[in-house]
This record gives structure tokens, sequence and C-alpha cells, in this order.
């Protein structure tokens, strides 16, 4: 009796431990993200001043500044622009060519699958300069159409490793019950196999869409017009110039507005993304 | 009988509708890419042109180029250091997260899955300022605990710059790789736990006799993952916040190839780097494959 009780107030003990232990890793691994938020608040002086502290007033005008006198409203559109065009490539892409190449077994299907398993090998920084010439070559440089294109063609691996376990799970029934009632395989496609994959589809368009949203390196090779850049390319720019210009305060307000229509993108997304992660990661 | 038929009839028309554009975009993209930094390897291509077949050269050069033995070695380091890293805290927490119970568990998930969601862009500007001499927070926090002996440019000294972009790297991937390990322990019986609890074994016995064991091909597969991660990781985070600098100190791999290919202009040489990179990211991936699916 005495030896559960024991028991009883060492679990608690412990996980009071792990709790404490939690929060302060929580707070160390967040604090890079809140200081700069509050830093953005600051005057230049201040950032001068000893970092960790606290503004002593809010500087708002670090904001309009960073929101006037950058092109930030323009690369976020950008930015939000190539997302929509290359997710719903991807989308477009993948769907129909996964569908067919785990439901038809044609001949080569199981090669494609296969190819596209090895590609998941291959990283990006890879081919980065190898699709820079193919570009300038193509006399597609700096065009954020031809970036939204190249982000959909080089992102197909993932999607179609992650919808080929979706679609594989869904039962055939389904699709011979419409066949019987006379549906071609395009009607059956829209109308049976989409609305049942939707978790996975929405899966894969979220990872792409956080995907090209976060992209650097290519954005950043491929479009070298001012007008034309991403939101990531024009936050590594940004840095550039300020870091000489000495203007800190529009450089972490611009920061702060980078972070937050991200993680704004991810709260829409979170449900799927841990969905997805769980579903098409490394379960299995 | 409306199964045979449909076995032998394909709707050939819809199947090239529907693999064809999306095959042909990738061998335009990505093989065709893949293909090409292998033949121009064994060329001096450069900014004049396409160059002409030099065999090996470049793969025999580059171990008499001191700054690729530099960023050869700093990439070696921060792998071994970084993924290991990564993945045993993420396995911890992981661990803690699904078998302490706390009520809050969620909160803190989210809150250590926020930096991977962040673009590295972003998070390099960030933690150059995090960094940074003059206004960083570190700097601020040694003087504030008394510490101050310890102040330094971080990414201006040579002994530190490289490990800056390590830390950053674990920073932001563990909650990813955190996920991962919570997906595979909730797949274990908790009726193991429970029988290893009666036979007096504490978490830490748990979690080395139980959990590792019990998901060891995964935690193989997040490492490859979390190797080929660093490596992607490391050519953004080098570019911005240290340029490689000082004098190639946090240079690595995947930056020296954009140096030398994008920079300067000599992509066959690049193209090597880029083989030999590849290879040695392939070649760990089966090694850790073949140890963890061994048995």
């Amino acid at each position: 009796m005495v030896g559960k009780r024991a028991g009883k107030w060492k679990r608690i003990l412990v996980s009071w431990i792990l709790r404490v232990i939690m929060i302060l890793l929580s707070a160390v691994m967040i604090y890079p993200l809140i200081w700069n938020l509050y830093s953005s608040f600051k005057t230049n002086t201040e950032f001068l001043g000893d970092a960790m502290k606290l503004p002593e007033h809010l500087m708002w005008d670090n904001y309009i500044r960073a929101i006037s006198e950058t092109n930030l409203g323009v690369s976020i559109l950008n930015s939000i622009g190539i997302v929509i065009v290359s997710t719903a490539i991807l989308a477009l892409l993948t769907i129909p060519c996964t569908y067919c190449l785990v439901r038809y077994r044609f001949p080569g299907a199981k090669l494609i699958l296969k190819v596209y398993m090895a590609l998941l090998f291959i990283p990006d920084s890879s081919t980065l300069i190898q699709l820079f010439l193919l570009m300038r070559n193509l006399h597609l440089l700096n065009s954020r159409a031809a970036l939204a294109l190249l982000y959909a063609a080089t992102g197909v691996a993932f999607p179609v490793f992650l919808l080929s376990g979706f679609l594989s799970k869904i039962p055939r029934d389904y699709e011979e019950a419409a066949m019987i009632d006379g549906c071609g395989p395009f009607r059956i496609l829209i109308n049976v196999v989409v609305p049942l994959a939707r978790p996975g589809i929405v899966t894969v368009c979220m990872f792409s869409a956080i995907g090209s949203w976060n992209e650097y390196m290519t954005a950043m090779v491929m479009l070298t017009d001012e007008k034309k850049k991403t939101l990531a390319v024009a936050m590594a720019h940004l840095y550039e110039v300020q870091r000489y210009a000495t203007d800190w305060g529009t450089l972490f307000a611009a920061l702060v507005i980078a972070l937050l229509s991200t993680l704004m993108i991810f709260m829409i997304g979170q449900k799927y993304i841990v969905q997805g992660m769980n579903v098409g990661g490394v379960k299995g | 009988m409306g199964k045979k038929q449909k076995k032998k009839k394909l709707p050939v028309l819809f199947i090239g509708i529907c693999v064809i554009p999306t095959v042909v975009l990738t061998l335009i993209f990505k093989i065709y890419p893949t293909v090409n930094t292998l033949i121009m390897s064994f060329t001096d291509a450069n900014l004049l042109g396409s160059g002409t077949f030099v065999g090996l050269h470049n793969y025999t050069y580059m171990f008499q180029d001191k700054y690729f033995i530099l960023a050869l070695k700093n990439t070696v380091k921060l792998l071994a250091v970084v993924s290991v890293v990564t993945i045993a805290f993420s396995l911890i927490l992981a661990f803690i997260l699904t078998q302490s119970r706390l009520r809050e568990a969620g909160i803190y998930r989210t809150i250590l899955y926020i930096p991977n969601v962040i673009s590295l862009s972003v998070v390099a500007v960030i933690w150059a300022f995090v960094f940074n001499a003059r206004m960083g927070i570190v700097n601020s926090f040694l003087d504030s605990v008394g510490l101050g002996m310890l102040k330094r440019d971080w990414l201006g000294d040579s002994n530190t710059a490289l490990w800056c972009i390590g830390v950053v790297m674990i920073w932001q991937a563990v909650g990813y790789y955190m996920i991962m390990h919570i997906a595979a322990i909730d797949g274990i019986s908790q009726e193991i736990y429970e029988a290893a609890i009666i036979d007096g074994a504490g978490k830490v016995r748990q979690l080395l006799s139980i959990t590792v064991p019990l998901i060891k091909n995964i935690i193989g597969r997040t490492f490859i993952l979390a190797i080929s991660g660093t490596l992607g990781m490391s050519l953004s985070l080098a570019k911005v916040m240290t340029g490689g600098g000082p004098n190639g100190a946090s240079s690595v791999l995947t930056y020296y190839m954009f140096q030398q290919g994008m920079m300067q202009g000599n992509f066959g040489y690049a193209m090597a780097i880029t083989v030999f990179t590849l290879i040695m990211s392939l070649g760990l991936s089966f090694l850790t494959e073949a140890i963890t699916e061994k048995e």
C-alpha cells in the first residue's frame, strides 16, 4: 500500500520534471522567433543596445517602412501566384498519372513507379546548375510561370509516392460499380476516385504548396528581376541590402511578415500535414 | 467475365493522356539534368562553352583542391554530428511526448514543429542575427549570465561558423523527425510497455530495450532522410548565413559546388563535385539501410 502511494508520488514528480524540461526546451526553440517578433518594434539605436531587451516603444514605423520601402508586397503576391499555379499543375499531373500507374497493369507501369521511387533520392541541389543551364537555353529564365512549371515538374516524385499509397487503398468496387453504370475512365477518375482520395490529394497539395512557398535556391537562381522575386528570395536579398544599410528595424519587420504569412498557411494545412506524414512518411 | 475483359482491354488513350505528360516533364526536368550532370562531370565545360572531354580529370583534381577537401571535411562533420544528434533528440522527445501523457503534449509538438515550416532563407537570416556579434542574443545571453569572456563573432570565427550552421539544422529539423517517431511509437502496443513496467523496467530502459529495437527500421529510414535533409539544407544555410566563410571554414560540398558552378562558371568541375556528393549520400543511405534492415 505504501509502495503504491510512493509510486504515485514518484510518477507525479517525474511528470513535473518532464514538464519543466519540455517547457524550457520549447522556450529555447521558440525564443529566436519571439525575439524576432519583439525586436521588430525596436528603433535602430535600440538594436545596438542589449539584444535581449524589450523595446521601449512599439515602432510600428518599421512595418510601414517594410511595406512601403521594399518590394515585400510584390514578393508575397509572386509567391502566392507561383504556389497556386505550381500546386495546380502538380495535382493535374500526379493524380491521373499515379491513378493509372497503380490501377492499370500496363507494360512499364511498375518501372515508372520504381523510377519515381529512385528519384526521391536525388536532392534538388544536385540538378540546380543543370536546370539553370536548361532554362537559360530554353530562354525561360526570369519567368514566374516557368518557375511554377519547374516546381511542379521537379516535384512529381514525392506526390506519386504518397498518392500511390492512398490510391491503391481505394477498393476497386466503387470503380467497377461506376463502370457498370456506363462511366468512362475519365468520369470514374473525376467523380469516383478523386473524391475518395481527397485526404491524400489535399495532403499532397499542402506539402507541395509549403515546399514551393519556402523554396529558396532554385527561385534565387531562376529569378533575377527585382519585381519577380519570391518571398524567400526577397528576404535573403533584403538581408544583404539592409545589413549594410543598417536599417534593421525594417528587416526585422519584414521577417515577421514573412514568418506570419508562412505560419498562416501552415495553420490552415496543419491537420493534413501531420496526417500525411503519418501515412506516407515512414510508416509501413 | 467483366473482370477478365477489363484486364485484356486497357483504355490506352486514357492512360496515355494521364501518364505521358508527367513522364515527359520528368524526363526533361529531372532525368535529363541528372544524366547531363554525370556527362558534364567528365568535361571542362565553363562559361565559354560546353568544353571537351577530360576523362576523370575533375575527379582527380578535386583531391588536390584544398578548398574541396575542406568542404568535404566540413560536410562529413555536419553529417556525422547533425544527423545523429537530430535523430537522437527527436527520438527522445517523441518518447517523452508519447509516454509521459502530459496533457499539453500537443502544444509542445506544435512549437517544436514550427521551425520546420519556415523558409530556410528566413531561418538563415533570423539565425544570422541570433549569432551576430553585436546585435545577437547569444552574446547578449552570455553577458547576462556572466560568461562574457565566451563572447565572439560566431559566424566570423572559423572555429564556430560551421557549428552555428549545424545548430540551425538541428533546430529546424528536430520537430519533423519527432513527429515521424511519434507516429512510429504510437504503433507499438501499449501492453509491451505495461509488461515491462511490471518487470520493473525504468523509462530509460524502456526507451532502449523496447522502443528503439521495435522501431529500428523506421529509425533507419528517418536517419536516411536526415542525411539527405542535412545535405539539402547545407546549401541554403551556408549561402545566406556565412557564404562559406571565413575562408572556407563553413563551406560544404553543396555550397562549393554552387560556388564553382554558379559563381565561377566552372560547370564541369561543379558537376563532378555534385556527382561525388550524390554518390556519398546514396552510399550512406544504403549503408544505413543495410545496417537497420539486418536480421
